[in-house]
């Protein structure tokens, strides 16, 4: 790699109540400086915990889990890793006001004089827009500015890396839209290598450069939001990411004549259309997933399926179309509105070009 | 209107604030008749009437020239400020720990500590004396200061560790973060958000040992460092008559410290009590 390695973890193990409990089995994640990482996945899935242990709020099972800049800081104190984190409960010191909580960390370490503190806190300050409400106490200021505070006391602290652990799930809708927009705006103007956890999969597709889903301790993809979402590894990833939620059709593979074919409850459909689809033929039983927008809504024709809308949910600039065919139940995702009715028999159109094929164990075939 | 609601509003004050000054002179009238008796000269003292007839310093100059009393009540304020520091010292990172740290067993030792309220101290007084005597703390300070912690402490952890089981989740943690020891993090943020709650502990530990008789009388003797409660006592019981005069120069000595402290300490109790948003 060419790229200066701004964080690694390797072969994370943690466990908890002498090995009964295993938050992270073996977490290998690998980051290049400056860029910015968001752990996704379901709670419990070991991504907090996996940020706590780069920290060093939590100690790792094994002594090489750690690499910051090409150094083992596994052992480490918390305090003597140059690492700053903010935590999901903004966690501002109450007793101290605005300006002494972003300067915190400046005067613990008192690396710089007096006037230089004051000079980087009025500057961080200025970033964030919090700069009027520097001699204020925390408990004077919103949700939104305080998690801003929180951002800021990191900042000042020119940090390897910033840890976020799900900083703006205590926000409500519209700020975190705002918030997110503004957290990478920083991280791209301030060039710090970042991880980001959370486990709103919107959230992550927009912030992150890189994005690692985790699942039971273990990650289970990395790769960018287009990768993620077009090319998942694993029937988890596929189901997971995706609003409206992935098609999920157990099928099974036939061979008429030689032709491949799909078969399922709802349908029969030749499978010469998707691509790279002759591996398929080893295996009986299958999982089809489709994305929404992979189905449309299409004049008969002999390749489409035959079903009835159930509901139709409006979302403004896309519509959800619910469907059932042969009690399958499917959602597809129309552009714009949509001139169909709820109880209209339509056919559809299933794109298998792009969709996904599982096998039982549920790896992407 | 407006005179209606006026009136509304102002039955009510007036109801509270005449319900408020006979609580206040059920407290003030006896203090004041302590007062006013200990300026009396001995012949006046069962004269039914407030003010003396003659105003008397005697009962002052016997009180202090005769029987010491400002000895005592400098004793009365070691032990109480003795005893209020070494209190604090254990409870305070004790309480800590029980509120925000995990361990084996906590709960349970938790319930031990508190379950010595629940004994009647009383009982201790008699073990207490004859283990004070083997040890050679009978009739020492520190052996006061020793004895009252088995009632301070467990309360004092009672009450603290609520109160920073309260402060919000990873303050600490946040604070190790940027910069600081597991120490430090206790010392530069824990503390200082636990200051008003401390001093109003402090202030009732000090009351613990400055008002307290039955660990002092039979704890300490006429040499050692016996505490102003006791000598009240003595005086009031002791002689053939009761110097009625002295004993009200004795309980206004008394009990005027405790107020001053009061006083001084009144910002951080209204902090104490006050509502906290973080």
């Amino acid at each position: 790699m060419a790229e200066n390695i701004g964080i690694r973890v390797h072969n994370l193990r943690k466990t908890f109540q002498r090995g009964r409990v295993q938050a992270c089995r073996n977490v290998n994640l690998q980051l290049a400086e400056g860029a910015l990482m968001v752990l996704l996945g379901p709670s419990g899935c070991g991504k907090t915990t996996t940020l706590r242990c780069i920290a060093g709020l939590e100690q790792p099972d094994n002594d090489d889990a750690i690499w910051v800049k090409g150094r083992n800081i596994t052992r480490l104190q918390p305090k003597d890793r140059n690492l700053a984190f903010v935590f999901q409960d903004t966690a501002l010191f109450p007793h101290l006001s605005i300006r002494r909580n972003i300067s915190f960390g400046l005067d613990m370490h008192k690396t710089y004089g007096r006037s230089e503190r004051r000079r980087r806190v009025n500057e961080v300050a200025e970033l964030l827009h919090v700069e009027d409400l520097l001699e204020r106490k925390p408990h004077e200021v919103s949700g939104g500015q305080a998690q801003r505070v929180a951002l800021g006391r990191a900042i000042v602290m020119e940090p390897d890396a910033f840890l976020l652990d799900e900083p703006l799930a205590n926000l409500d809708a519209a700020l975190r839209v705002e918030m997110r927009t503004e957290i990478k705006r920083i991280q791209k103007h301030l060039g710090i290598t970042t991880i980001f956890v959370t486990h709103d999969q919107e959230e992550a597709l927009s912030l992150g450069d890189v994005i690692a889903v985790m699942r039971d301790g273990e990650v289970q993809q990395v790769g960018t939001s287009h990768e993620i979402y077009h090319y998942p590894v694993n029937f988890f990833v596929a189901t997971f990411i995706g609003s409206p939620p992935l098609n999920c059709l157990p099928c099974h593979v036939q061979t008429d004549n030689g032709a491949l074919n799909l078969a399922s409850q709802a349908f029969r459909l030749p499978l010469e259309a998707a691509g790279g689809t002759a591996s398929l033929r080893d295996h009986g039983e299958i999982m089809l997933g489709i994305r929404p927008e992979s189905i449309a809504i299409a004049p008969e024709r002999p390749d489409t399926v035959a079903a009835r809308v159930s509901l139709i949910e409006p979302l403004g600039s896309r519509t959800i179309v619910i469907l059932e065919a042969e009690g399958v139940e499917l959602r597809a995702l129309v552009q714009g509105e949509t001139s169909v009715r709820e109880g209209e028999a339509v056919h559809l159109r299933l794109d298998l070009g792009r969709a996904f094929f599982f096998d039982n164990a549920g790896n992407r075939l | 209107m407006a005179m209606h609601t006026r009136r509304a509003t102002l039955t009510p004050k007036v109801l509270s604030y005449s319900g408020l000054a006979v609580v206040l002179l059920i407290v003030l009238i006896p203090y004041g008749y302590i007062a006013l008796t200990a300026f009396k000269p001995a012949e006046e003292i069962f004269d039914v009437r407030w003010l003396p007839r003659v105003w008397s310093l005697d009962a002052w100059r016997y009180a202090i020239e005769f029987e010491q009393f400002h000895v005592y009540i400098y004793n009365s304020m070691i032990a109480g400020l003795g005893a209020a520091v070494l209190a604090l010292c254990v409870a305070v990172p004790g309480a800590y720990v029980f509120g925000r740290k995990q361990f084996r067993g906590k709960d349970v030792m938790f319930y031990i500590i508190v379950m010595a309220l629940l004994f009647p101290f009383v009982l201790l007084v008699v073990p207490f004396t004859i283990l004070w005597v083997k040890i050679g703390l009978y009739d020492t300070m520190p052996g006061l200061w020793l004895a009252y912690q088995v009632f301070i402490i467990p309360f004092a952890i009672w009450i603290l560790r609520a109160y920073f089981a309260e402060l919000p989740r990873f303050l600490e943690e946040c604070a190790m973060v940027y910069g600081c020891t597991a120490f430090k993090a206790f010392w530069r943020v824990m503390l200082p958000l636990a200051k008003p709650i401390i001093t109003s502990l402090m202030f009732l530990a000090f009351l613990v040992g400055w008002n307290d008789f039955l660990f002092s009388n039979m704890l300490t003797t006429g040499q050692g460092p016996r505490t102003a409660s006791v000598i009240i006592y003595v005086s009031a019981v002791g002689g053939e008559r009761v110097e009625w005069d002295v004993l009200m120069v004795m309980t206004l000595m008394a009990g005027i410290p405790p107020v001053l402290l009061y006083i001084l300490a009144q910002g951080q109790f209204l902090k104490t009590f006050a509502v906290r948003s973080y």
